[in-house]
This record gives structure tokens, C-alpha cells and sequence, in this order.
């Protein structure tokens, strides 16, 4: 059974040079909307579960192919769809959103820090439930103090910061001037790190994070076959 | 010169940790197409697998990370 994976969204521009291959050695093909283009590939679906990361990997190769020379909007490795209709009609119902995020977000990248407990020093208080709650509180206020120090050491260098719980600890996201990287990984250098804290710098990334929310989860009709 | 677009490969700390956040990104981040998800969990149980396999590679990952760390400190 094969299906329509896509890659990520741009603005066509024939100078771009594109991947020709794609998740498990499949072609990726290049379909137009006027301006907007879609990288995609039939592939053999579903994934096996013992190809999975391989084939993470692969999509991200083909995905940061296009992002180094321009600004794409990246969609998810599991999202496909069944057929060439129900990709084509996509398109056409949100093409105009697609090209309004890409215009907006056209010169910018994604970076991103990534605060979490120092494994080293994260020794569990257990002689008493009131000592773990207490130590818990005092962990969790210096992550959060943290955090905003990182976001204020940011605010007059990106466009934008965004910040986001997660399961292991705090990510923040900085909306940054393509080229100016190193800037956000000096910045945020100069921010003390709590010894029982680490932090874990990424990027650039394409900028998933502040697409609009229209397209981050767009419109499909269920008759159109998206997966 | 080394190319910003490169960093993540070339400048990062562990190869496991590049891992970790290309997973995390190509699975978490982006586009969604609505149905993948109740199609994923409703009938197509190898995709649910596939996706429950690459947690258990994340959680994986960063416990090894976690470990290693550990290792060089002492």
C-alpha cells in the first residue's frame, strides 16, 4: 500500500537546488501550487516500526536540504495522504495560508534551548515527602528563574520568544534573523547556569513553532483522503 | 567556516542527542494533516507500534545521555 508523504512547503524559486531522494530511497517529486511548492513522495505505508528512526532521519535531510537556502514549512513524518487527489485538493484549500506564514516567516529561524534537570546533581531527596515536595519547589522556582533570564537576555536580540513545558524540562523558542545563530547561542551563553540546571542548545530550525495556527493544523476535508 | 546549518550535526554535543531532537522535531513539530492520528490509533496498528517504538528509542536516548553524563563527572 503506498501513500503521498510531504515533506515541507516553500516558495518556488527555480535557482533552488532540491533533494532527489527522499524516506527509504523514494524520489521526492516537487508539486506546484502557483507560488507554492510541496516536496513529496510516494512511500510504502505504513512505516515499519524497525525503520522508524532511518527514516526520521531521512525526512529531516530532505526537509533541511531546502530550509538552508530558503524558509519551508516542515509538516510531520506521520501525516500522509491516501492519494494524488486528496493532496492536490489540500493544496488548493490551503495554499493561500501556507504562502501568508511563508512570507511572514521568510528571513527568520528557529532556535532553540532546551532547560532540564543536571542528571549529575539531581539526587532525590526521600528522607521525607515534606523534603522531596520542598526540594521539588525549590528545583522548579530556579528552572523557571532561569528560563526567564534566558528570555530576557533575548527579548532586543529576536523577534519573537516563545516558551513551552515539557515533560523534561523547559524549551524556549527564538524567532531569530537568518544569519545571526551564533548571536542567540553568545546570548544566551552569558546566562549563568544553576549547577544542579543544564541547558542544551539547538538550531536553526525551520520555524514549526510560529506558524500560524491555521497552518500548523490546517483545513482538510475527510472526503479528500488526508491520513 | 563551519556552515550554521551544520551545527546540529558537526557542533553538538553527543550524536544521540542530534537523534533525540530530530525525532523530536520530525514527529512533533510542524504540519499536522488531521485524520493521521485517528487512523494511526483506530486501525492501523503498525503505525501506533512504529510511534510507540520511537518513544521508547527518545526515553532511551536520554537516559543513556543521562548515564554517560554521570560517567564523565565521576
Amino acid at each position: 500500500m503506498s501513500r503521498i508523504l510531504v515533506y515541507c512547503g516553500f516558495h518556488h524559486a527555480p535557482e533552488l537546488a532540491l533533494p532527489e531522494l527522499g524516506v527509504n530511497a523514494a524520489p521526492v517529486q516537487v508539486a506546484s501550487f502557483d507560488n507554492l511548492s510541496l516536496l513529496w513522495s510516494e512511500v510504502e505505508w505504513p512505516f515499519g516500526p524497525e525503520r522508524m528512526q532511518k527514516s526520521a532521519v531521512e525526512f529531516h535531510e530532505v526537509v533541511h536540504r531546502v530550509f538552508r537556502q530558503t524558509a519551508v514549512i516542515p509538516f510531520r513524518l506521520l501525516s500522509v495522504f491516501e492519494h494524488q487527489q486528496a493532496f492536490a485538493a489540500f493544496a488548493a484549500e490551503n495554499r493561500e495560508r501556507f504562502l501568508k506564514d511563508l512570507e511572514r516567516l521568510k528571513d527568520v529561524v528557529q532556535m532553540e534551548c532546551v532547560i532540564y534537570p543536571a542528571p549529575s546533581k539531581s539526587q532525590v531527596d526521600r528522607s521525607s515527602g515534606k523534603a522531596y515536595l520542598q526540594q521539588k519547589a525549590v528545583a522548579l522556582r530556579s528552572s523557571e528563574g532561569f528560563a526567564q533570564a534566558v528570555q530576557d537576555a533575548l527579548v532586543d536580540l529576536s523577534r519573537e520568544v516563545r516558551v513551552r513545558e515539557g515533560k523534561n524540562g523547559t524549551r524556549i523558542f527564538a524567532l531569530m534573523e537568518r544569519g545571526r545563530e551564533n548571536d542567540f547561542r553568545r546570548t544566551v551563553n552569558t546566562v549563568p547556569v544553576p549547577s544542579h540546571l543544564s541547558r542544551r542548545m539547538s538550531g536553526p530550525w525551520p520555524v514549526a513553532e510560529f506558524l500560524s495556527e491555521q497552518v500548523k493544523m490546517p483545513q482538510t476535508d475527510e472526503a479528500t483522503g488526508a491520513k | 567556516m563551519p556552515n550554521d546549518f551544520e551545527t546540529l550535526e558537526t557542533l553538538g554535543r553527543e550524536d544521540e542527542v542530534s537523534l533525540l531532537e530530530i525525532l523530536d522535531h520530525v514527529l512533533n513539530s510542524g504540519v499536522v494533516i488531521h485524520g493521521s492520528l485517528v487512523i494511526s490509533l483506530a486501525g492501523v496498528d503498525l503505525v501506533y507500534l512504529g510511534l510507540n517504538v520511537v518513544l521508547t528509542s527518545v526515553e532511551t536516548a536520554l537516559n543513556n545521555l543521562q548515564i554517560e553524563e554521570k560517567r564523565r563527572q565521576k
